[in-house]
Order: C-alpha cells, then sequence, then structure tokens
C-alpha cells in the first residue's frame, strides 16, 4: 500500500475531507451572496442550529449502526421538550436538564423493549409508539403552546449550549471507543449471529442502543426548547419531521465511521447541512427547491465517502 | 494410552424431526489430533458446535479434566477450555483486529466500565507478533485484510489463550497453503502441549496426514474410532457410507473425442486486479478444468463468463453470437454458475430448499402466466431427492442444512433448469466423499448428453480425474493447458502454478 493510500485512510484524511467540503459550500455560498451569508456571526448561528440536530445524531448513530431505526425521536424532541418546561417551573434548571433526560430514556427503554419483545420491524415499532408519544404530549400541555421561562434560557446560547454539547460528543465518543457498547454496537450491526455466538446479549444491547438514542434525543430536547424557547405538542405523526434533521447528520457520521471518528462526523455534517439550508436562504430560494438541492447534495456526498464495492449488497 | 483429556457421554441433539446426533460417546486423549469424519449430515459439525457453544445440546454430558463442559456459546466454551475454528468466516466487519480477537472478552480490559483500549491493542499485537503474523496490525479494522487473513486472525482468536480443546471445523478448504501451513503448526503445537486437537475435514488424504487418532459419525450415530497409521482412504469411506465405495471415483475413460462444436468462447477477458487477458473456447460435451493456487484468478473467471464480474472487458460470446454481458442474458441462455461462496453467492439462506430449487425456472412453472405452489412444490422434492439431498422436506430452510447438502440444492437447481453450460466453481468444496461420487458422477451423465462443463477447482486429483482439458492459471493469465490423459501427473500441473 502506497503511503498516500495510507493517507487516504487515516483519521486526518476524513477531517480534512469533512472541512473541505464545508469550505467548499461557504465559499459557494459566500461568493454569491456576500452580503446575506457566511460572516463570522452568521456562521456562529449555523452552528447553533447543527449542535442540537448533531446531538441527537449522536443517539440516533446507535441504533442505525446495529441496524434498526427509530422513527419516534420527533416525538421524543416534543415530549421532552414539554416535559422539560414543566418541570423547570418546578424545579429550576434541574428539571430542564433531568427531566427530558430521564423522558427520553424512558423512551427509548420503551421503545427498546418492544421491539425485542415483540420482533417486529423498528421502524413500525417506533412509528406506533411516536402516536402514543405525540397523545401524551398533548395531555400534558392540554394542546397549549408552552413557554420557558426566561430564567431558564441560558441553553439556548453559547456558551453553555456549546458546552452541553460537547458534554454529549464526549460522553457518544467515549461510550464508542472506551466502553463494551460501543464495540458491542459495531458488532451486532456487522453480523447478529456471530456476536450472539461471542457471548454478546444482542437484545440487551439492542435496548442499551435505544435507551442510548433516547438520552441524547433528551439532551437535544434541552437544547431545542431553550433555542426556540416554545414548544407545541403535535399529532398524526406530525412529529415525523423532527426526524430527519438529526439523521442527515448520522448519515456523515456513517459515512465516516471507516475514518474512526463519527462524531466528529456528525457535527461538521449537520454543520454543512446549515451551510446548505442558510445558503438558500439567503440566495432567498424557496424552499422547495432547498429541500431538493440539499437532498441531493446529502445524497452525493455519502455516494462519494462511502465509495461502495462493486457488487456488494445494500440494503 | 495417554489420559483421557474429553469424555463425550450420550450426547444427543435434534433440530425438528432430524436427530442429529443420537447418543454420542467418544473419548478424546490429550496429546493427539484427533479427526472426525462422516458423511454431510452426519452430525460431526452439530457434535463440535454442541461442545463449544455454538449449540445446546439435548441431553448428555461433556467432561473435560473431570469438569462438566456447558458451554453457553464460544466465548463462555473458551472460559471453560474449549474454542472452534469454523469454516467461514468468523470476524466481524467494522471492528479492528484487537476487537475481533477479544470478543466477548472486553472485560478483561475494562476498568469500572472503561475499556483499556491500548492495553488491548498492545496484547492482541504481541499475539499477532508471536504467531509471526506481524505484516497484521492490531489497530487497523479487519476489513482491510484478505478473507485469508482474517482466517489467520480468528487462529490467533481460538487458540492465543491455549485451550484445551480445540476444534477446527473444515477450516482447511477455505485456507490457501500458507494458511494451511499455519494452521497445522498451531495444530502440532496445541497436541504437542498435551492439549487435543478435533480436526474435521472431508479430505480424507489430509485427515490420515494431519491426525492420529480418527472417529467415524454416520446419521448421527458414533460408528468407530482407528488409528489413523492403520487406515487408507478406502477404508475410512467404507466406514463413512457403510458399504465399499467402488474407486470409480473419477471418469475411466481415456481419448475420447471431444466435439469441434465450440458453445462459448470467451476472449481477452480482464478484470482489473483478478483476471488479465484470458481466452477460453468450451465444446459441446466438453468438461474443462481449471486449476491454480487460490488467488490466482481461477474463482473470477466463472464470474466473468457468467456476466457477473464488474468491470470486465473482453467478450463471452455464444454459438449464435449471442454476448453474455449481464448474469440473465446468461441464464435466459441456459448458463448455470454455482459459486465457490455458497451461503453468499449461491443461495437464499433464509428461504427455502423449494424456493431455492425453483428460483431460475420459475417461468418455466408458470401455467397461464399462474404459479402454482403444488407445482413448485413437486418440482423441487424431484430435484431435491435426485440429488439425494437429506432433508426434512423442502419446506425447511437451507439455513438448517449442512453444507454438503446445500450443495446438492445448488446443483438440483441447475439440473431443474436443465442448462446447457454449467459453471462449477469448487463444485465438491466441504462434500464427503460419498456425495462427491454423486457429482463426479452427474457431471459425467451430463457431458455425455451434450452439456458443457466448466469445473474450476483447487483439488488437483479432481481436476485430472473429470476434465476433458485443464487449464492452469497463474496471476490471473493461463500459464498452462493440459488435454486429458492417463499419464498427466498433479506434478505436471503444479509446475504451471506455482
Amino acid at each position: 500500500m502506497s503511503k498516500f493510500q495510507k493517507f487516504k485512510q487515516s483519521q486526518v484524511f476524513g477531517l480534512l475531507l469533512l472541512i473541505f467540503i464545508a469550505f467548499v459550500f461557504w465559499a459557494i455560498f459566500k461568493t454569491l451572496a456576500p452580503e446575506t451569508f457566511g460572516d463570522f456571526n452568521r456562521l456562529q448561528t449555523y452552528l447553533k442550529t447543527a449542535l442540537i440536530y448533531a446531538v441527537g445524531g449522536c443517539g440516533l448513530y446507535f441504533i442505525c449502526v446495529m441496524g434498526p431505526f427509530d422513527m419516534s425521536v420527533g416525538a421524543n424532541i416534543v415530549l421532552s421538550s414539554v416535559i422539560a418546561v414543566k418541570m423547570s417551573n418546578s424545579f429550576g434548571y434541574a428539571g430542564l436538564i433531568f427531566a427530558p433526560m430521564i423522558v427520553g430514556v424512558l423512551v427509548g427503554l420503551l421503545n427498546g423493549l418492544v421491539y425485542i419483545k415483540l420482533r417486529i420491524s423498528s421502524l413500525i415499532v417506533t412509528a406506533g409508539l411516536s402516536l402514543v408519544y405525540e397523545a401524551l404530549s398533548i395531555f400534558a400541555t392540554n394542546e397549549k403552546n408552552v413557554i420557558l421561562g426566561t430564567s431558564y434560557r441560558a441553553f439556548g446560547d453559547y456558551p453553555w449550549n456549546l458546552i452541553l454539547a460537547l458534554f454529549a460528543f464526549c460522553l457518544c465518543g467515549f461510550i464508542l471507543k472506551y466502553t463494551k457498547i460501543g464495540t458491542y454496537t459495531y458488532a451486532i450491526g456487522s453480523n447478529e449471529v456471530v456476536a450472539k455466538n461471542m457471548g454478546v446479549n444482542v437484545d440487551k444491547y439492542k435496548v442499551v442502543a435505544f435507551v442510548l438514542c433516547g438520552l441524547f434525543v433528551g439532551i437535544e430536547a434541552v437544547l431545542t426548547i431553550s433555542y426556540g424557547t416554545s414548544m407545541t405538542s403535535e399529532s398524526n405523526l406530525a412529529s415525523m419531521a423532527r426526524n430527519f434533521p438529526p439523521l442527515m447528520g448520522t448519515f456523515f457520521g456513517l459515512a465516516f465511521k471507516k475514518y474512526g471518528h463519527p462524531v466528529v462526523a456528525i457535527v461538521i455534517g449537520e454543520f454543512i447541512i446549515q451551510l446548505l439550508f442558510q445558503g438558500f436562504v439567503a440566495l432567498g430560494a424557496p424552499t422547495t427547491v432547498q429541500n431538493i438541492v440539499t437532498g441531493i447534495v446529502l445524497l452525493a456526498i455519502v455516494t462519494m465517502t462511502i465509495k461502495p464495492v462493486k457488487g456488494a449488497v445494500v440494503k | 494410552m495417554s489420559e483421557i483429556l474429553l469424555h463425550a457421554e450420550k450426547i444427543d441433539k435434534n433440530f425438528g424431526v432430524t436427530h442429529a446426533i443420537d447418543h454420542v460417546t467418544l473419548d478424546f486423549y490429550k496429546g493427539e489430533i484427533h479427526a472426525l469424519i462422516g458423511e454431510n449430515g452426519s452430525g460431526k459439525s452439530t457434535f463440535t458446535s454442541c461442545l463449544t457453544g455454538i449449540y445446546h445440546k439435548d441431553s448428555g454430558e461433556f467432561t473435560l479434566n473431570g469438569t462438566e463442559v456447558n458451554a453457553r456459546n464460544q466465548v463462555d466454551g473458551n472460559y471453560q477450555g474449549v474454542a472452534i475454528i469454523v469454516q467461514e468466516i468468523g470476524t466481524l466487519s467494522g471492528l479492528s483486529v484487537a476487537e475481533n480477537i477479544f470478543l466477548g472478552k472486553e472485560d478483561e480490559f475494562t476498568k469500572c466500565g472503561v475499556k483499556n483500549t491500548n492495553a488491548m491493542n498492545k496484547k492482541a499485537q504481541e499475539l499477532l507478533d508471536s504467531y509471526g503474523f506481524n505484516y497484521i496490525k492490531a489497530t487497523d479494522l479487519i476489513d482491510n485484510y484478505n478473507f485469508e487473513d482474517r482466517k489467520l486472525i480468528e487462529i490467533v482468536k481460538a487458540t492465543h489463550f491455549k485451550p484445551q480443546i480445540l476444534v477446527v471445523d473444515e477450516t482447511t478448504t477455505a485456507l490457501g497453503e500458507k494458511g494451511r501451513i499455519e494452521l497445522f503448526k498451531v495444530m502440532k503445537q496445541t497436541r504437542d502441549d498435551g492439549r487435543c486437537v478435533i480436526f474435521i475435514s472431508h479430505d480424507l488424504e489430509e485427515v490420515i496426514e494431519q491426525s492420529d487418532t480418527i472417529s467415524v459419525l454416520r446419521d448421527g450415530v458414533y460408528i468407530d474410532t482407528v488409528k489413523s497409521a492403520d487406515v487408507t482412504p478406502d477404508d475410512l469411506k467404507k466406514l463413512m457410507v457403510g458399504r465399499e465405495m467402488s474407486n470409480d471415483y473419477y471418469r475411466t475413460d481415456y481419448g475420447e473425442r471431444v466435439s469441434d462444436e465450440v458453445v462459448l468462447r470467451g476472449e481477452h477477458l480482464t478484470v482489473p486486479g483478478e483476471i488479465d487477458d484470458f481466452s477460453i473456447e468450451l465444446h459441446k460435451g466438453e468438461i474443462i478444468g481449471i486449476g491454480g493456487l487460490s488467488e490466482c484468478g481461477m474463482h473470477e473467471v466463472g464470474k466473468a463468463l457468467f456476466g457477473a464480474s464488474y468491470d470486465r472487458k473482453g467478450t463471452v460470446t455464444l454459438a449464435d453470437g449471442t454476448q453474455i454481458n449481464d448474469i440473465k442474458t446468461a441464464i435466459d441462455h441456459s448458463i448455470a454458475y454455482a459459486s465457490k461462496d455458497r451461503d453468499n453467492e449461491s443461495l437464499v439462506i433464509n428461504d427455502t430448499i423449494q424456493d431455492n430449487i425453483c428460483l431460475p425456472s420459475l417461468e418455466e412453472l408458470k401455467k397461464n402466466h399462474i404459479l402454482h405452489a403444488k407445482d413448485q412444490k413437486v418440482f423441487a422434492e424431484k430435484y431435491a431427492k435426485q440429488m439425494s439431498t437429506k432433508m426434512e422436506g423442502v419446506h425447511q430452510f437451507m439455513s438448517a442444512l449442512s453444507g454438503g447438502n446445500k450443495q446438492k440444492v445448488v446443483l438440483a437447481r441447475w439440473i431443474g433448469k436443465d442448462s446447457d453450460i454449467v459453471i462449477l466453481d469448487s463444485p465438491t468444496r466441504g462434500i464427503d466423499v460419498k456425495v462427491k461420487a454423486d457429482i463426479y458422477q452427474l457431471m459425467d451423465t451430463m457431458r455425455k448428453n451434450g452439456k458443457s462443463i466448466i469445473m474450476i477447482s483447487e483439488e488437483i486429483a479432481e481436476l485430472l480425474g473429470m476434465a476433458d482439458r485443464i487449464i492452469i492459471m497463474k496471476d490471473g493469465r493461463q500459464s498452462g493447458e493440459f488435454k486429458r490423459a492417463e499419464d498427466l501427473k498433479d506434478t505436471d500441473l503444479i509446475a504451471e502454478m506455482v
């Protein structure tokens, strides 16, 4: 293997590639809309949004690597945010931070247990339970908009949003690299039967993955409600739309997994997506055009990065 | 006689109505390589799987050094002193080499829930170095290594903790020369340390050469144990199948004229990194054997001719001028292909025998554009029975069949399709002697009926015994060609391979 080939497989290359992609999009939109896009202040705002979604993306990563999927992320965010507001009224910051994490973990636990016990597709399980979580958020709010008190909005802005997000990223990276959970997440995703034969309790670690996803979605809810300051309960699976922004970061994490730092890829990936969205906003492009171009660019980046082996089975 | 190391007492295992192991009682001694042989489906792998924790026995008891072994899974088996190297790939993509070696044993490197990755990597590298595999880096993703290197990593994984019992289950068929040498070295070391190797292989010469003792199972029942030094392959065949096996294993005809009619022509076939400017002409009623070392490119030739290669250059043309560039065209024009990688490339493992046999023949099975389940069942039963497939019925899932019976289903599928050109890659890999004889007989009958066969094989005896013409490949190119002759020797072929 030549030195260049080795470099192309290295962590540094993966990181440089991500930064290069981000720079290219920034440069394109900065050229097209120099006044309304991409100055330092705006970049900070883009990052603020990216951090929120990246935290959820970290949670989804555990599930997506293993193979199942979680369609209840959106409903979880809504429910956790609503509970966060309610609890902050009673317990201050402790309620704001810990209540959504607990709700997230419980939602993840329920998702995981139902998925394991019923032995049906995770898509169906989590979509079905989303209706339940949406209904719970309606009960909690009486279908009214809930607003976070002005004295509890520190996590909506720097530096506390960054600190909380960094805590979540470090936690995710730590679990993946320095605990059995990380190893087993990849092992189950690679070959469940072999993993089982190696003594891995597959069902247990699948539930753990759902719980971790819930925990990170809970943290995302803290950032979401702190940044947006209000939340309205949703019904008829309207919360599904909230599944996709974190998922985009997860795609980046999966695509850059081979470089050994999925968390970094999730964060920079979300930032790239924000650059795209905000770039189109700056250009005044209609939302439909924004969605089309963003979707195509996301597919292009992931396809180019993964470079699937010809003939390999892709599911 | 040395001491008994492992005693198996009345081990019994059923899969549904199939009695896979029938109260087998057997002793394994310290300091021996103990081969376990039998036909496909005789219960060898099931027996060792029960020992190592892959399956759970229904009844009976394994006693290792006087202590009962009751492994819940492979890692639990490791802690109880037993380990297994399996035939198919047993490492996991997405994990590093070190993580694979210590999968399930992370607790050895974990304190307060935190895994010491550096210590794990260091230990894994020390182990790899001690086996002489220092070109394998413990920190690398295992995906960076080829099949054979991954098998070597599995050898380290299964043996580094010096298990009292090491099971080598049909592993040699998956290895090239280098891998086999390494594996045999480890087996001998295990024996010399006073431990025991249970060696499963269908290659009877290899079994006699490598083992000290041989036990025979037939239909899940223990038959006999013999000393390797006292038996010949023919003795073992007799024990395995329960009757005298004739020696007309291979074709006995020589000098038969092969038709001049070319049915398939491959010209200047090139697949980057696999084959380089390879050409071939297959005649009606001819068996062409393609041989060489494992990585010589011969396996890719089968795919290239079947239209299954990616980035293939060159042409594959039938007698009527049809160009074969994709699999559908190949099947539509009566070409069949059985891959070496049965589980991943030939069979739909999570489907029934019936569906697997009927798959390429669905168009023919339609009546008034409608498929009838009864017709499919009759069709599948006919060809599964023709191949003497051991099964509960055609509704049985493929995953429950032994390796040899899976191969029978692959062949049944193409016999059912009545293909005129058949490409068989390693058709007798992991197959017992009786089925081997059946397959050779089938190939001979097909040849006589005007069918043309390309047989890709790593077994020289098979090439010499069955082919009208033998093409030897080296580094992706043809390095030699031989016509069928009585005085053709294995050394002639080997000289062109290396």
